[in-house]
């Protein structure tokens, strides 16, 4: 067996034309996720009645399930909810016109709010109790003493976790091609299919898919280092 | 002034308060003695709020609320009226010295940023921390930090600063600093209740000793009172075991 090093680089090339789409495919959903995940984490960390069990259920049910699912029931079901819903309307949409794209990121966002919320669950209980406390004791109202004393040091103190999603969420945007986005995966696949050199394909994507995530971790830890040097006396 | 109405309050079946009558006058320095479980930080809490009494009426100053009806509003107003400062100093962790501080006058009392930036420095020369203003709370000794605990109090200028044994949680070293600061804010004529296990500081600080026990106040009266000539059984017992096994008489000779 021989491995074409001058196709991979052929490959590599042309491979990487879809970062775009998968850096799209994973930070679309984790900023929208890290919206969800707050309101999720908040509403279970104050146990808001009412919101209480929805909030624990899309969490149980989201963790408890592939990502692939998600991906596979947003993306065959939108589509009869869509119609039911604009047959009741008496409105007609053509669902076959929707981007695909837009199922993907859907099912994607809904998965990455459901981490994301335990993530930033965690970050608000590691906080030492005495400091809620204090802010009650100089005056401030539970929204105040949540965004002012709190969260920036929860989700300080979340970065490394939040890392380890971001690189979970952008393997797992690989997923995306079963639904036929031409992400990094996908374009591997188009790629070797003209030679059926699939094993050069995939090493070239899968160093991609390596050197973006070492980059981020190299990032990571540098925000990290700053964000949280108050906890190390100010040291960076 | 603090006044107090039978403020009741139980864990799960443990009743801790078991009614608590107090009224505290204006600028007087009370502190309350106690073997431990006996209710002392509860009942400190409940005066703020930081634990919702089951029953009974807390006012300070103009602010009278009623546990049993109180909705947040009132919680907040009386919360306005005190500070407290903590055992375990509770400063924010994020914030320097300066900002936990400011934090309070900026976000709670609406004060401009200049004039809670002046007032804060001024308070904080006050507990003898000028040149750290910068520097964050894990950066401190905890005799520093709890001085900054007392500053970011005392910059709010309550009606009342309640404090929940400053001195427990420090080196032995380290509590001298933190008792002659309060020492000190205490000859200002501000309102203060403080648990406390510092005898030698009681006696010498207060203008009346409250003893309790099992959820009540056993006895109070002046510091003389108290640690020369207790009239309860238990308060002279208490006092035995604090002085360590020796004769209460050797806690009255280092009183005078």
């Amino acid at each position: 067996m021989t491995i074409d090093i001058p196709f991979m680089w052929t490959a590599f090339k042309e491979i990487i034309k879809a970062l775009p789409v998968t850096m799209m495919l994973t930070l679309i959903p984790l900023f929208v996720g890290f919206f969800i995940g707050i309101v999720v984490a908040l509403i279970r960390v104050y146990k808001v009645k009412g919101l209480l069990a929805i909030a624990n259920g899309y969490v149980s049910f989201l963790r408890g399930t592939p990502i692939i699912m998600h991906v596979m029931l947003i993306y065959f079901g939108f589509p009869l909810l869509i119609d039911a819903v604009a047959a009741k309307l008496g409105i007609s949409v053509q669902t076959q016109l929707i981007p695909i794209s837009t199922f993907v990121l859907t099912a994607l966002s809904l998965s990455a709010g459901a981490y994301l919320s335990e993530v930033i669950r965690s970050g608000i209980l590691s906080i030492p109790k005495g400091q809620v406390e204090a802010a009650y004791s100089v005056g401030m109202n539970t929204f105040q003493t949540m965004v002012r004393i709190i969260l920036p040091q929860a989700l300080a103190q979340s970065i490394p976790n939040f890392t380890n999603i971001f690189v979970g969420f952008l393997h797992t945007s690989s997923i995306a091609f079963l639904v036929s986005q031409k992400e990094l995966t996908g374009a591997a696949n188009i790629v070797a299919s003209t030679n059926l050199k699939f094993l050069e394909a995939y090493i070239a994507a899968g160093i991609i898919y390596w050197l973006v995530t070492i980059l981020v971790e190299g990032l990571s830890s540098l925000v990290e280092k700053r964000a949280t040097s108050y906890m190390r006396g100010g040291v960076r | 002034m603090i006044y107090l109405q039978g403020i009741k309050k139980s864990f799960r079946n443990q009743e801790v308060l078991k009614g608590i009558n107090l009224t505290i006058e204006k600028g007087k320095v009370v502190t309350i003695l106690g073997p431990s479980g006996s209710g002392k930080s509860t009942l400190l809490r409940c005066i703020n709020f930081l634990e919702k009494p089951d029953e009974g009426v807390v006012q300070i100053g103009d602010v009278r609320v009623v546990a049993e009806k109180a909705n947040k509003k009132d919680i907040m107003a009386l919360r306005k009226q005190s500070a407290m400062v903590f055992q375990h100093y509770n400063l924010f962790a994020h914030k320097t010295v300066l900002e936990n501080v400011m934090e309070g006058l900026i976000v709670a009392k609406k004060m401009k940023k200049a004039e809670a930036r002046q007032r804060s420095e001024q308070v904080l020369e006050r507990v003898g921390l000028s040149d750290k203003l910068n520097y964050f709370p894990s950066q401190l000794s905890g005799g520093q930090q709890q001085r900054v605990g007392i500053a970011r109090a005392l910059a709010l200028n309550p009606e009342v600063i309640l404090f929940d044994e400053p001195t427990s949680a420090l080196d032995p070293e380290l509590v001298g600093e933190v008792l002659a600061v309060i020492k000190d804010i205490a000859k200002e004529g501000i309102t203060m209740l403080i648990v406390t296990h510092e005898m030698q500081f009681a006696r010498e600080v207060s203008d009346q000793v409250l003893f309790m026990d099992g959820g009540v106040i056993v006895e109070k009266g002046s510091p003389m009172e108290i640690f020369t000539n207790p009239r309860e059984e238990r308060t002279r017992k208490f006092l035995k075991r604090i002085s360590g096994g020796l004769p209460v008489h050797w806690i009255q000779k280092t009183a005078y």
